[in-house]
């Protein structure tokens, strides 16, 4: 026998307490991970932001357009590598929300150059950008729906009404985790050619994303494109791609800290659980505590044991908890696919399961120190005297 | 030529006015009054007394559980006094064992493992532990109890554990606190018998508290405590 057998005889002393302890550690730790796997969703675009992208928009609002005209001006600056734009189209497969999935109007001979991590065919890619009209589908939209190169797809415009018919030429994927493969993005020219917009839509893009050949130098290039437009009737706010995308974010902020304070109060729980537990079985060892003590064991020997304890508690809790926690997400995205369209893959992280675990132990741990101290500081002749 | 006799040795314990004074909120409860005591080392002694008189209380300041209010307590040639609840710990580890009157097993471990225990505070190497484990419970006669739990024991069996469990790392010192309070005669008989053992075979230093005129016997010297007075 060592100290840690002598910790594990301890935990074994009453199993169903221990068994549902850790159950209910497990379901804390299952809860935390997917709240925090709910606001990585908030974060997913802002984490796939690249540092050396920027974007433009409309100063008074991200919805007010920017002219098409703005090209050539932005592209002509020192430090741009690459310039390209996109329109928020937000049409719909029939008359509900029911189907949705994003939809941008693109400049198909330049998009790729300012995102590359969109991979597509060369082949599909020629086709796209020989069809005014053409379009290309991200792989799990296009298995959400079936659709595949040659199929015609017709969206019911919102912000540009009417009809509006799309040919699939191809199916981008992602070369890296983060890249969104549950939209669509079509030519621009499809709907700033048609003789449906009305003269004054015409020639507008929503925002300009810009490449620069050194992001040490992002802040300069974004201060030179918002003065080249300081004094025109569309004057510009050019930021980083992250803060572009956290600004999204922020609009959901209430929600966002929602979220996170059910995640602390989660964590509160569990401490709770765990330390009633540790405290209800330091307080009926008394006795043998003090036998310890008695014999010669250390303070400090006793407050490890016990930390001992909860610290397997904590691991177990938090082992059970991340492997069940991508379960319940798959589950959970499920539910969102088959309402509002695909999520991310691989939604649940790496990083978020770690955090999760050792926030786990680390509460576990906390719990422990309570119980621990009081095991301690009671006298030890004082100790002996308790009966079981 | 004439032989110079040899030193005495020091005394196991040598307690010097020692008093113990317990606050309940504010008042002040006296348990011990200027208690002078001297046991030899070697030597087997008993205390007996009414409920209250402070007999538990004279243990817990001989065995360092407890630290006098005033006067000097020296066990094992150190004032206890002087000690910190580490060194204290330390200190206990290495000269006392006891014995309770409720033995004091630990529910969840085997009786070798129960005797183990004091055994894990030195350095002793797994193998080591276990040869002293099987010494301590061959003299206790309980070899074929090793891999009982004390809930499979009987009380006597159990108490004997405790024995072993206070010798396996011998000790100076064996302290016992109405070992016999809780078994019956022919139990406590065999108790009894092995303190014989400790005492006379082993030269141990035993200090036992008890209610029963019959355990006191088998004691070199009988101290008798009444409100907290040594008589």
């Amino acid at each position: 026998m060592n100290y840690l057998g002598l910790a594990g005889r301890d935990l074994l002393r009453n199993p169903l307490r221990l068994t549902l302890t850790i159950l209910a550690g497990a379901v804390g730790v299952t809860a935390f991970v997917f709240l925090s796997t709910v606001i990585d969703i908030f974060y997913y675009n802002a984490r796939a932001a690249q540092v050396d992208r920027l974007i433009v928009r409309n100063k008074v609002s991200f919805t007010q357009p920017l002219p098409l005209s703005y090209y050539a001006r932005i592209a002509a600056l020192p430090g741009v590598t690459a310039v390209t734009h996109q329109e928020w189209f937000g049409g719909t497969l029939g008359d509900t929300q029911k189907d949705f999935f994003p939809n941008f109007a693109i400049d198909p001979r330049t998009f790729l150059e300012v995102f590359p991590e969109f991979a597509v065919p060369p082949q599909q890619l020629t086709a796209f950008r020989g069809d005014p009209c053409g379009a290309l589908v991200g792989e799990q939209l296009a298995r959400r729906f079936g659709w595949k190169p040659g199929d015609r797809v017709t969206l019911k415009g919102q912000i540009y009404p009417g009809d509006w018919t799309f040919n699939v030429h191809g199916i981008y994927t992602g070369t890296r985790a983060g890249v969104d493969t549950t939209a669509m993005v079509f030519g621009y020219r499809c709907i700033n050619e048609s003789e449906a917009l009305t003269d004054a839509r015409k020639d507008q893009v929503g925002i300009y994303a810009v490449r620069v050949d050194d992001p040490a130098r992002s802040a300069q290039v974004a201060a030179a494109i918002d003065h080249m437009f300081d004094n025109s009737p569309y004057p510009t706010k050019t930021e980083s791609e992250k803060a572009f995308q956290l600004g999204f974010v922020a609009m959901s902020s209430a929600i966002v800290t929602a979220v996170k304070v059910v995640s602390s109060v989660i964590l509160l729980i569990i401490l709770l659980v765990i330390g009633n537990t540790l405290a209800m079985g330091v307080r009926e060892r008394t006795r043998d505590i003090a036998t310890l003590r008695a014999m010669g064991f250390r303070p400090r020997t006793v407050v490890a044991l016990v930390l001992a304890e909860s610290s397997v508690i904590g691991l177990c809790s938090a082992a059970l908890g991340v492997t069940a926690a991508p379960l319940l997400v798959g589950l959970f995205a499920k539910l969102i696919a088959s309402r509002f369209g695909p999520l991310p893959d691989h939604l649940t992280r790496g990083h978020t399961l770690l955090v999760s675990a050792l926030a786990a132990v680390a509460v576990s741990l906390l719990a422990g120190v309570g119980p621990a101290l009081r095991a301690v500081r009671l006298p030890v002749a004082e100790g002996l005297r308790k009966v079981a | 030529m004439r032989e110079e006799p040899l030193p005495a040795p020091p005394p196991m314990v040598r307690l010097r006015g020692v008093s113990k004074t317990y606050r309940r909120g504010t008042v002040e409860v006296p348990v011990l009054a200027a208690v002078d005591l001297t046991i030899d080392a070697g030597a087997f002694e008993a205390f007996m007394g009414p409920s209250g008189s402070g007999k538990s209380t004279l243990l817990n300041l001989i065995s360092g559980l407890d630290q006098p209010t005033t006067g000097i307590a020296e066990v094992a040639g150190r004032d206890l006094a002087q000690m910190d609840d580490r060194e204290l710990s330390d200190w206990r580890a290495a000269h006392v064992g006891f014995v309770f009157q409720l033995y004091n097993l630990i529910p969840v471990l085997t009786a070798a493992e129960n005797v183990e225990l004091p055994l894990l505070l030195t350095p002793l190497t797994r193998g080591e532990r276990r040869r002293h484990v099987a010494a301590a419970l061959e003299l206790v006669g309980l070899t074929h109890r090793v891999g009982h739990r004390p809930p499979q024991l009987s009380g006597g069996e159990q108490q004997r554990v405790a024995i072993a469990r206070a010798i396996v790392s011998d000790p100076d010192l064996i302290i016992a606190d109405e070992p016999t309070g809780d078994l019956d005669r022919k139990a406590a008989e065999a108790v009894l018998d092995l303190f014989g053992v400790l005492h006379r075979d082993l030269k141990k230093t035993l200090v036992m508290v008890t209610h029963d005129p019959h355990a006191a016997e088998r004691a070199g010297r009988v101290h008798q405590l009444d409100k907290g007075v040594l008589q």
